[in-house]
């Protein structure tokens, strides 16, 4: 299948190469050039031309804004693609930005999936993200094979941004998850007891989770390279509490971690791990 | 003075009224004209459009909801403008709105002033409001008789937008105190202790406030009519967020208190005065 991609940064660039390496042919578009080096792959000059090329678009983004210029702008992608092709948006956005880039696109007769993935740059590479979708079941199941070469566990949350919402769940769950561990850490060492076997105390009862295993071992060997950058964590912060307040649903937790996700960006670690949520406690 | 007033809500009426009384040519505008009547009774003109009341006027003032009304009655004000026109918005919007609504307006030759105020529908009517302003010297000595009308304590904060950080820290610290003496009744009457007894007994001490004194006698009485309408007060609280958010700023007291104005809205108390956040602790700890 011609397949396009944009977005090859640490999550799209190994997505990409999965869907290369299953044999289907290989599209790409970056706003620097730099990015679509090495790639087995055609390099076009617009998302439009892109578009064109195509039968399914992957996008993989930072922000609403880019993912809207990027579909709908001047030489967007709805310039290039033919009705019944799909866009599988894996971007991180608001609910409302995927409602209204699926209407926009609907109009012309391209489907679209909001597709938003867990599992970070290691589940990118190992294949094993997770991938909640919202959109049509039907144009889900005609794009499942490809999604097959990305991640394990592929659900169909509902309708069009269901799996922005779902996402929107995962992150405030993952990240109060971190703020949980990181207090913990923070309250054996003032105590003087030894983190690393705090950690492998836990690991074997009911507080034992992914991010206390991965997030925790970081935080005990004090490695706050990134796995996953903070400032994502923390623009993703900025759409949940956006969520809540459009419902009227109060979210006292994650309204307080969000502040200090607003101390760690402060602090200048918004390019390192979220394990330094340690540190902001550290900081105090 | 000749003045066009924007905007006849809970507030702008008052206001504008003060401003008739003060001896001054008034101007009015309102998107409903029902809204205007009153005004017209007291002796105003009635406009067409915010671009005719602004026309011949020395002075413009609006009092709308939200940033988008401002922009847009803003907008109209500058179609309808002679240069030397000194234009103020009183209403509570985000800094870096009132920063662009400024500049698109000096680009009209109109000198502009954010100047939101705190005090309430009570402050409004009696005249006594804290205004804030942003924006230079010149504007705000040509703005300060019409404000020496509407208000009391009448500070010139800084440059364009300083008003507005004002006003948000304002309502930071309007939204925690509303909420403190909300949980502090709320501790009180758990603890089978007199609300009454223990206002009369804290407005002697430290804990002595404006909103102590005010608000929580409102919340005595069970006077849940606005005053200040708490989807207002979140909408306010979600600029100060929005706003920490963008600069990396840790506030976890607002943070603590914008999710209970969220409650509220959601659940159906927004049209009555913030203190109904008394209700909403009330219902989280079974007391309703």
């Amino acid at each position: 299948m011609k397949v396009g991609f944009i977005g090859l940064g640490v999550m799209g660039r190994p997505m990409a190469l999965h869907l290369q390496r299953a044999g289907h042919e290989l599209f790409v578009w970056a706003r620097r050039q730099a990015s679509t080096e090495g790639l087995p792959a055609t390099v076009c000059a617009t998302p439009a031309e892109l578009g064109r090329a195509c039968e399914v678009v992957f996008t993989v983004i930072t922000s609403s804004t880019d993912v809207e210029t990027v579909t709908l702008g001047a030489d967007g992608l709805i310039e290039g693609m033919a009705p019944g092709s799909v866009l599988i948006d894996c971007s991180t956005i608001a609910p409302e930005s995927a409602r209204r880039i699926a209407a926009r696109l609907g109009e012309k007769g391209i489907d679209m999936l909001d597709a938003p993935v867990s599992g970070g740059a290691q589940g990118a590479i190992d294949a094993t993200l997770a991938i909640m979708a919202g959109g049509e079941a039907a144009v889900l199941e005609r794009v499942r094979p490809l999604l097959d070469c990305l991640g394990k566990r592929i659900v169909h949350v509902g309708p069009n941004g269901a799996g922005q919402v779902a996402k929107a769940c995962n992150q405030m769950i993952m990240v109060a998850a971190i703020e949980a561990a990181a207090e913990a850490m923070r309250l054996a060492a003032a105590s003087g007891v030894d983190c690393a076997k705090v950690r492998q105390a836990l690991a074997g009862g009911s507080a034992a989770s992914r991010v206390l295993d991965v997030m925790g071992e970081r935080m005990v060997s004090r490695d706050f390279s990134a796995g996953i950058e903070a400032r994502l964590h923390h623009k993703d912060f900025g759409l949940v509490l956006e969520a809540a307040r459009r419902s009227g649903v109060p979210m006292p937790l994650t309204a307080v971690v969000g502040q200090q996700l607003n101390a760690l960006m402060a602090q200048g670690w918004g390019r390192d791990d979220t394990a330094s949520l340690l540190r902001v406690l550290e900081a105090q | 003075m000749k003045i066009a007033f924007l905007g006849l809500g809970i507030m702008g009426r008052p206001m504008a009224l003060n401003l008739i009384k003060g001896g001054h040519a008034v101007t009015v505008w309102a998107r409903r004209a029902e809204s205007m009547q009153p005004l017209i009774e007291a002796g105003a003109k009635a406009a067409a459009s915010p671009a005719d009341a602004a026309s011949g006027q020395e002075l413009v003032i609006s009092m709308v909801a939200d940033a988008p009304d401002v922009a847009e009655v803003m907008r109209g004000v500058a179609a309808g403008a002679q240069p030397g026109l000194v234009a103020v918005d009183m209403s509570t919007i985000a800094t870096a709105a009132a920063r662009r609504i400024g500049e698109d307006l000096a680009a009209a030759g109109v000198d502009f002033l954010d100047a939101p105020v705190s005090g309430g529908e009570v402050g409004a009517i009696a005249g006594t409001l804290s205004i804030m302003a942003g924006g230079s010297e010149a504007a705000f000595a040509r703005a300060r008789p019409a404000f020496e009308c509407m208000g009391k304590n009448v500070v010139h904060v800084g440059a364009s937008g300083a008003g507005q950080v004002t006003k948000a820290a304002n309502q930071i610290v309007t939204g925690m105190g509303v909420l403190a003496v909300a949980e502090a009744y709320a501790f009180a009457a758990k603890n089978g202790v007199d609300c009454a007894k223990v206002r009369e007994a804290l407005l002697g001490g430290f804990a002595y406030s404006k909103i102590l004194e005010n608000h929580g006698q409102r919340m005595l009485d069970r006077n849940f009519k606005p005053g200040f309408k708490s989807w207002m007060h979140e909408k306010d609280l979600n600029i100060v967020m929005q706003t920490a958010h963008e600069l990396g700023l840790c506030l976890p007291g607002s943070a603590a208190t914008a999710q209970m104005f969220n409650a509220m809205v959601g659940s159906g108390l927004g049209e009555e005065d913030s203190i109904a956040v008394l209700k909403l602790l009330e219902r989280l700890s079974g007391q309703a």
